[in-house]
């Protein structure tokens, strides 16, 4: 199903007020979006951002003071939550506590008169996807589960339903690292093979990613980009988008462009013709990734000079990196295997650098995806 | 200083929480403790802290044995998840309560208190309440409220699990500054492998009270004495699958019903005891190449075949998810890949070159590594 926001404001009452406050930001913030039937789109940002009233207010569990949701062709200002066919999975599990498993399985099936071999093979068919020991979890009484169990039958409650939309709202972030990883791996494949449209809500940009056909960050009710990550890591329309994405932070250096020449602290580098042409003289802000640095050796006094707090070693990705400052400004850089010392000279790789405006954040030049292949 | 635990244990009820525990922890060393939930780690800091009593073991500071030392006198400084800064106090006051309530002339506090905050850079909230504080404001009044004590040695209990992403790599460079500087014993726990492995000088994984291996992250990487220590350990996890050996004149050979892949002679060599039998092995995502990229010659005695599910794209390249047969149902295998593979291929079979040089073997039953053990032996 194909879900259509256009220019969905939302706002709160403040506590003890009949009034709408003209003052406070609204939650949501003229929202349009266009999800397309199958897609699943990762809704991220910080903490506050209105990713999670974006989701109730599509669920219809909130109301828009005005814009648009639309099912398809339908208009579903009008249609009850229960009606819309949704299947949504919270942060906290809300399973039926006086049931096993199997029963929570089973009681919308219960509930629509549908047959007991219904129910049964379709909760096998869920069981044989979830993988390994699924329907030992569904012998049990729900309350004795942990919580990664209690969230894959959750989960599959939802699945079984046959919903025509799926909400998640934080899904799996009350579990330990390496139990997320196993179970958004299991969300993907029931997704990708039941062809359900869905949204997907979270704080953690790596499961943003993980999750997302594509992904829209949001910022104080607004959505600031949607995309795919390549184009968010790499075309990042301001600061804000830069510094979210990434594993590792993203260096800011103030810097002056003048005569097609960068200055940044005692550094000058003369600008490739394609940013020179490009670049206002004035004031600008250079993002650059930790993974784009060039160096210029320990010795020699070639680029900006990194004074170097410490270096760390990433057997897993077989990297090494350095952190410390350059000009006042933290810096991580993905440095050569075997780098030591206290000082590293860079410069940074022009074709992957994204240049901000000094007094916004809007981005004024981004370097666009790297061909892979 | 150093802390030395020596069968450590802790019982809640008639089930040990922490059962038997051996670490050391060098004088200025920083040593974490990871583990899934209930592993332990965070009821082992708190009888560090003294904030649970020790039912069983030893715990001595340098050679003095602490366990019924109150947690006052054992000169110990710690930072919570929750930060536990007092909300009715003042940043201000909140750095400097650990001060006072020591007893330390107010010129003292008076100049130790600023000189914490510029430490964390929050020099500038001084007079603020907790409540105007943002999370990584916050985070650091805890540590500058740490940091301003000298005291003999540091605990951390997952400090960074409520901060998001950006905070917690600062927040992360922030601690080993403080520690850089500070050069005391330190113990941190942490569920996330990732943060214990960047940080860690040495670490200790922690599995239902007991410690499965101690070493540095490379150790730990490189040289899983389990699969439960080779599964926690790196993101995304090892591959584990199920195998025979088969000896071949020369030669061993690892077969599944999947891929048949010829073992050189470093591995080979640790595995007499093992040939004809089951065995468990585990390939690494980033030792799983496409072939054109390997850093290894390829042919068919080290190249498997699987199916592509899911790319992931990464910054360094792409994870790629894929399917293989195996002998009930199919079997998950992850490859991280150094260039991004073009969605075209989700569906498609691909070749994946394996690094055979940096395969693992574990007991099929005691889930044991035969590498490890054999090397120790």
């Amino acid at each position: 199903m194909r879900i259509r926001l256009a220019d969905v404001t939302k706002r709160y009452l403040r506590e003890g007020s009949l009034r709408v406050a003209s003052d406070e930001p609204p939650a949501l913030d003229h929202i349009s979006l266009d999800i397309a039937d199958g897609e699943t789109v990762s809704v991220v940002g910080p903490s506050g951002c209105g990713k999670s009233t974006l989701l109730r207010l599509v669920a219809g569990l909130e109301t828009a003071d005005c814009g648009t949701v639309h099912y398809d062709e339908h208009d579903v200002a009008d249609v009850a939550p229960q009606d819309r066919g949704i299947g949504m999975v919270f942060q906290d599990y809300a399973l039926y506590p006086t049931m096993k498993g199997a029963g929570n399985l089973k009681y919308y099936f219960d509930v629509h008169r549908r047959t007991e071999d219904e129910a049964r093979a379709r909760a096998k068919e869920i069981a044989d996807i979830m993988g390994v020991g699924f329907e030992l979890l569904l012998g049990q009484q729900t309350t004795t589960l942990s919580g990664g169990e209690q969230q894959r039958v959750a989960i599959a409650r939802c699945i079984v339903r046959d919903p025509t939309l799926f909400l998640m709202d934080e899904p799996i972030v009350n579990l330990d690292a390496k139990l997320r990883e196993s179970t958004r791996m299991e969300m993907a494949k029931l997704l990708k093979r039941y062809g359900i449209t869905t949204m997907f809500v979270t704080h953690d940009q790596q499961e943003a990613v993980f999750m997302g056909d594509r992904i829209a960050l949001m910022r104080a009710g607004r959505v600031v980009q949607i995309g795919t990550f390549d184009e968010l890591y790499y075309s990042p329309v301001n600061l804000f988008v830069a510094t979210f994405f990434g594993s590792r932070p993203l260096a800011v250096l103030p810097a002056t462009v003048a005569d097609r020449t960068v200055r940044f602290g005692e550094a000058a580098w003369p600008l490739p013709a394609v940013l020179a042409d490009r670049l206002e003289p004035g004031p600008v802000r250079i993002g650059v990734r930790p993974e784009a640095w060039r160096f210029a050796g320990a010795e020699s006094g070639g680029g900006a000079r990194m004074a170097v707090d410490r270096i760390e070693s990433v057997p897993a990705e077989r990297l090494t990196l350095a952190h410390g400052t350059v000009s006042g400004a933290r810096v991580t850089v993905v440095a050569p295997a075997g780098t030591a010392g206290d000082v590293l000279w860079l410069t940074p790789d022009w074709e992957a650098a994204t240049f901000f405006a000094a007094d916004g954040e809007h981005a004024l030049h981004t370097p666009g995806a790297p061909e892979f292949f | 200083m150093t802390i030395t635990a020596s069968r450590l244990t802790k019982r809640f009820g008639d089930k040990a929480a922490v059962d038997g525990v051996d670490f050391e922890v060098g004088e200025s060393e920083f040593f974490v403790l990871v583990g899934p939930s209930g592993c332990g780690k965070t009821t082992t800091l708190r009888m560090i802290a003294g904030l649970e009593s020790i039912d069983d073991g030893e715990l001595r500071m340098n050679s003095v044995v602490v366990n019924e030392t109150r947690p006052r006198d054992r000169d110990i400084a710690m930072v919570f998840q929750d930060y536990a800064i007092f909300p009715h106090l003042s940043v201000h006051e909140n750095i400097a309560y650990g001060l006072r309530s020591r007893r330390l002339a107010s010129s003292v506090i008076r100049q130790r208190v600023p000189d914490a905050a510029a430490t964390f850079r929050i020099e500038h909230l001084l007079r603020r309440k907790p409540r105007q504080l943002s999370g990584g404001e916050r985070q650091r009044v805890a540590l500058a409220r740490a940091l301003v004590r000298d005291a003999q040695a540091y605990l951390y209990d997952e400090p960074l699990s409520n901060l998001d992403a950006q905070l917690r790599h600062q927040a992360r460079e922030d601690i080993l500054a403080l520690h850089q500087r500070q050069r005391k014993p330190t113990v941190y726990v942490t569920h996330d492998q990732s943060e214990a492995m960047s940080m860690a000088d040495r670490m200790a994984v922690m599995r239902s009270g007991r410690i499965e291996q101690v070493g540095t992250p490379r150790e730990l990487y490189e040289n899983p004495v389990s699969t439960f220590v080779a599964y926690f350990i790196g993101t995304p996890s090892i591959n584990l699958f199920q195998a025979t050996l088969r000896a071949e004149v020369e030669d061993v050979w690892l077969e599944a019903p999947a891929f048949s892949l010829r073992l050189p002679p470093s591995r080979a060599r640790a595995l007499a005891g093992h040939v004809g039998g089951p065995i468990t092995a585990g390939i690494r995502p980033e030792d799983l190449h496409p072939p054109r990229q390997a850093p290894f010659e390829v042919g068919e005695h080290n190249t498997m075949t699987a199916r592509v599910d899911l790319v992931e794209p990464t910054t360094a390249g792409s994870t790629v998810y894929a399917t293989m047969p195996g002998p009930a149902g199919d079997l998950d295998v992850a490859a991280s890949f150094g260039a991004r593979l073009p969605d075209r291929f989700v569906g498609q079979e691909v070749p994946l070159a394996v690094d055979l040089e940096k395969v693992h073997l574990f007991d099929a039953v005691t889930e044991r590594s035969v590498l490890v053990d054999a090397r120790a032996a």
